[in-house]
């Protein structure tokens, strides 16, 4: 009974799912449809709507009122604090290339070791503040930085009681660096999982070769380690260098981007500029011109660094 | 005949009814999330309903930032919420132009006279009425009397220049003689605000509204002059630039500040900012701002503002009801009576306890000229201009005239 | 002698390794203690003493939290909750069968769907959330966990594509043979042999997926009105709006908030990096 019900069932399945490489088109609706529906009416819908709305100059209330053509992006051009925020964004990115991923790569190295013990351990806690959202690291780090009650002032006012404790969110040249020690924070562990990863793929054969063939231990990374690593690291810096573009979340819950833009990015730029501020044809142009940056520097990405597999 | 009779008074009495049994449902937004203001109003929405028992009320209560953004996008998809908490002026003007709100011109005029006409027209554009408030105020300076007499001051000084000696006298006296949350940057734009209306005075901002002067006047880049002047004697706490309102109360509600200017809730905020809860009392005194020499402006003159709720476009009747009922006397004086706001109900201000808030009623109505707050009075965008403006100002990223400059070529561009 | 040099040196390198790690390890931790420890204090321990462990432990101000007399954190964590597993599933669901489709089916436009997709690696969400709302709000999805858990999946869809694609197309194609020979079609090989191989990309996915919309503050704040429904990210910003100058009180409410996120990552570490290494990032 059992034996004729699995071969009619199977019989069935054999008729509907047929045919393995060559998908029809049902199969392929079945399979991509809902993604492609969501995506769009989610995504891609919302940004073109964007697009359209940055050709205006518009409140948000009401209907869509003056056509403003690209003026909106001549604007955007000749501002300053965008500029400023713009210059801001390529900041991070350099401080993400020369000093975030750079530590990543050597903490991966240092616990990427077969032999190395604790390695679960210390991975843990270096992955952890990934973990933890932007709000919350952002509060956290408001505190640590309190001119008044903060972990900074109790530290300060203990090696020396008399001067006056470091001002850093509110000081406008120190800001913008103080709020990168929080990016590198949180982000260093995710890039380290990443290369941890692209490390454990090397054959440990290969590097053993090159020690047995007289290598010092920096010529084995230079030679056989890196070389090896690089579709990894070629990843990493993508995701990183994208994500130094659209920041946004950490910057905004440690001051806004104040005191008088000294911590400005981009996004932080449109959301005041554009949504706070009721403008928001500016700053649909503004999230455009983020878009334009982020898929020419992605396509440039792709063709100058990394090669496509087959 | 008769049964036809019958029908038709049927058929009038029946819609009638009908209004009378119909259950309505509205939204309700406010801003009071501490224990104590969540109740209150919690309260008035229960009591309401009770007396109403068709009418449903669908509270929702938000910290003041996210109200902000949470309103903004609402009013942007045009789906307003029926009552919501507006500061009034040029925000709300904005609202009403796009017609987002609800005029009530007609309903506010039958209710008789609940309060003062300057009152109400905070929350009138155009000739019309769109919300009303509850409370009204003044923004005037808050000081800690004990620290002040240490200083050889027994009053609060009357004059702009007597008040730079106070803070000379007060530096590294280990206490902060000002203290300011210049990172929310609006406490900021009271200094520049109300120097501006000391020395100009109301031709100063109707020339600017007229277009017949700008922000790029005397007055004004005298103003920011003479706040700059303020900020190079070093009255603010460390990293102000960053602070939060809520540090600036904190620090007047722990005896670690002298002096701090902002509004009505000044005494509530400081206390809920304190570490034993309670602030400093009696020891908290208030002055109305200090008369600056040679100014247009007349020293009886006020900057204020308060808070209030607008009522959205498909608002129902009853909602425009329950308007009248949180606003009427009663209500008014009951929230008076803690100390939070300066009502706005005629008579409510009986019900005012303390006697610094007595005196702030009495300063808002003495005020000839009485001019709302800069970022609510004028549409966002040249609000957030202002508010930009001033702290480059006292971050020394911008000149007086620099700033004063950029705030007009915002405006003009939003007119 | 060279030995005894050689294993010298690697003990003196091993000490300093070890020691490199520890000082990043505290870097990362200390903020993270501080503020567990921050709960049990009053302000004035917290600003003078804020390494100690402070006696008598104030663990009122925590159980406050806990049993709710103050904020609403039980509410928050199961909003959280149900978000995430909601989205978690179905980014799983619809990431598998496009990841799938697009590497081991062969059709013509397969290409460009997928560099379709990867265009939303492209955009922060702020572009989209003044027209995200409004469709939103045409949608009915206003107030409701589908009006947050919808779009979340359909943001993330570029990055989890990408990277179960990449392992999909890792699998080697004689069990695509095999499976072929077995009478399975496309359907067939997926659900029997992909997915239960996948296990260690799917784990890897679903929970960067769960971070991601566990520690989501901008689309829960557009999309929910009432307090009832807030997440934990909400409920902190709203916390820290009525108490803000209890900073021992936020830093409390911050450490209950951040245990779950830990609890659930040390739970689920090791799949994240076995996923990883699967391959997975090659793609």
């Amino acid at each position: 009974m059992t034996d004729t019900m699995t071969a009619a069932g199977r019989r069935t399945n054999l008729r509907l799912w047929r045919g393995a490489r060559k998908a029809g088109f049902p199969t392929l609706v079945l399979l991509l449809g809902p993604a492609l529906v969501l995506f769009t009416v989610f995504v891609v819908i919302p940004v073109a709507q964007a697009a359209v709305y940055s050709l205006y100059r518009w409140n948000g209330l009401g209907p869509l009122s003056t056509f403003r053509g690209l003026q909106n992006f001549a604007a955007l051009a000749r501002d300053t604090i965008f500029q400023k925020a713009l210059w801001h964004n390529i900041l991070i990115v350099i401080v993400s290339l020369v000093i975030e991923i750079p530590l990543a790569l050597g903490v991966a190295l240092i616990i990427g070791r077969s032999n190395f013990k604790l390695a679960v351990f210390f991975r843990t806690f270096f992955f952890m503040p990934y973990v933890l959202s932007e709000v919350i690291t952002g509060i956290l780090w408001q505190f640590i930085y309190h001119p008044q009650y903060g972990l900074i002032h109790s530290i300060a006012a203990l090696l020396s009681p008399t001067s006056p404790a470091p001002v850093l969110l509110g000081n406008p040249r120190i800001t913008l660096w103080a709020i990168m020690v929080v990016i590198i924070w949180k982000y260093f562990g995710f890039h380290m999982t990443i290369l941890i990863a692209g490390l454990q793929d090397i054959p440990v054969e290969l590097q053993e070769a090159a020690r047995i063939d007289g290598a010092s231990s920096g010529q084995v990374f230079r030679h056989v380690t890196l070389p090896l690593l690089r579709t990894t690291l070629q990843i990493s810096m993508f995701f990183s260098i994208i994500g130094s573009f659209q920041v946004f979340d950490v910057v905004w819950a440690m001051g806004k981007g104040d005191p008088v833009n000294a911590a400005e990015t981009m996004v932080t730029y449109l959301y005041k500029f554009g949504i706070q501020r009721f403008q928001i044809g500016y700053g649909s142009s503004v999230a455009l011109t983020i878009f334009v940056i982020c898929l020419a520097f992605s396509i440039l990405y792709r063709k100058l660094v990394m090669r496509e597999e087959r | 005949m008769r049964r036809f009779a019958c029908l038709v008074g049927l058929l009038v009495l029946l819609p009638g009814l009908a209004l009378f049994a119909a259950p309505v449902k509205f939204s309700f937004w406010h801003i009071g999330t501490s224990p104590a203001d969540r109740a209150y109003w919690q309260g008035l929405a229960d009591q309401y309903q009770k007396m109403n028992p068709n009418v449903t009320i669908d509270v929702t209560v938000l910290e003041n930032e996210a109200f902000k953004s949470k309103v903004t996008t609402l009013m942007q998809s045009g789906n307003p919420p029926d009552v919501f908490h507006s500061w009034g002026g040029g925000v709300m003007a904005e609202y009403a132009k796009a017609g987002l709100l609800r005029d009530i011109t007609r309903e506010v005029k039958s209710w008789g006279k609940l309060m003062a006409p300057g009152v109400l027209g905070v929350y009138a554009s155009n000739g019309k009425q769109y919300g009303v408030p509850f409370d009204m105020g003044a923004v005037v300076f808050w000081y800690n009397k004990d620290i002040l007499a240490k200083a050889g001051y027994r009053t609060f000084p009357t004059t702009w220049s007597d008040l730079l000696k106070l803070v000379g006298k007060l530096k590294g006296t280990g206490i902060v003689p000002i203290a300011l949350g210049g990172g929310d940057k609006w406490p900021s734009h009271f200094y520049w605000t109300y120097l501006a209306v000391r020395l100009g005075g109301k031709a100063a901002f109707d020339g600017v509204l007229s277009g017949k002067g700008s922000f790029n006047d005397a007055s004004f880049v005298k103003a920011g002059q003479m706040l700059l002047d303020l900020s190079k004697l070093g009255p603010f706490q460390e990293g102000f630039l960053a602070a939060t309102y809520n540090d600036q109360a904190a620090l007047m509600g722990n005896g670690k500040a002298a002096i701090e200017l902002m509004g009505q809730w000044a005494p509530a905020v400081e206390a809920s900012n304190a570490a034993d809860k309670k602030g400093i009392g009696a020891t908290l005194a208030m002055a109305p701002f200090p008369s600056v020499a040679g100014g247009a402006g007349a020293p009886s003159d006020v900057l204020g503002g308060g808070n209030g709720y607008a009522v959205g476009k498909s608002a129902p009747d009853a909602a425009v009801d329950f308007l009248k009922f949180i606003t009427n006397r009663e209500n008014n004086a009951a929230l008076a009576a803690t100390g939070e706001i300066i009502p706005t109900a005629i008579g409510a201000d009986a019900a005012l306890k303390d006697p610094q808030m007595k005196l702030v009623k009495g300063v808002v109505d003495k005020a000839g000229y009485y001019q709302l707050y800069l970022d609510q009075f004028f549409a966002p965008a040249v609000g957030g201009a202002i508010n930009d403006g001033v702290q480059q100002i006292l971050a020394g990223a911008l000149t007086p005239a620099q700033a004063a400059a950029s705030i007009q070529t915002t405006f003009e561009a939003n007119k | 002698m060279r030995v005894m040099a050689e294993s010298r040196r690697r003990l003196v390198s091993s000490v300093f390794l070890y020691a490199a790690c520890s000082v990043v390890t505290l870097i990362v931790v200390v903020p993270l203690y501080i503020s567990i420890l921050g709960g049990f204090k009053t302000m004035g321990q917290l600003v003078t003493q804020p390494m100690n462990i402070p006696l008598p432990l104030m663990a009122s101000q925590y159980t406050d939290l806990l049993v709710g007399k103050v904020g609403f954190y039980w509410r928050a964590l199961v909003n959280s909750s149900l978000v995430a597993a909601l989205s978690v599933f179905f980014e799983l669901a619809l990431c598998a069968c496009s990841a799938f489709a697009l590497a081991r089916l062969h059709f013509r436009l397969s290409s460009a769907i997928y560099n379709y997709f990867l265009l939303g690696l492209l955009f922060p969400l702020a572009v989209a959330v003044l027209p995200l709302y409004i469709q939103l709000r045409g949608l009915h999805l206003l107030d409701r966990y589908l009006g947050v858990v919808l779009p979340q999946v359909a943001f993330q869809i570029p990055l989890q594509v990408l990277l179960l694609r990449g392992f999909f197309k890792a699998i080697p194609t004689e069990l695509e043979d095999a499976s072929e020979i077995d009478g399975y079609g496309p359907l067939g090989f997926l659900w029997y042999m992909v997915l239960p191989l996948s296990t260690p990309i799917l784990a890897t996915s679903g929970v960067l997926t769960l971070v991601y919309s566990w520690n989501n503050f901008f689309l829960p704040l557009l999309v929910f009105n009432s307090e009832a429904r807030f997440t934990l990210p909400m409920g902190v910003m709203a916390f820290q709006g009525v108490y803000a100058s209890d900073w021992n009180l936020i830093l409390g409410y911050l450490s209950l908030a951040m245990v779950p996120a830990i609890m659930i990552f040390v739970f689920a570490q090791k799949y994240i990096v076995a996923g990883l290494t699967g391959g997975a990032v090659k793609g």
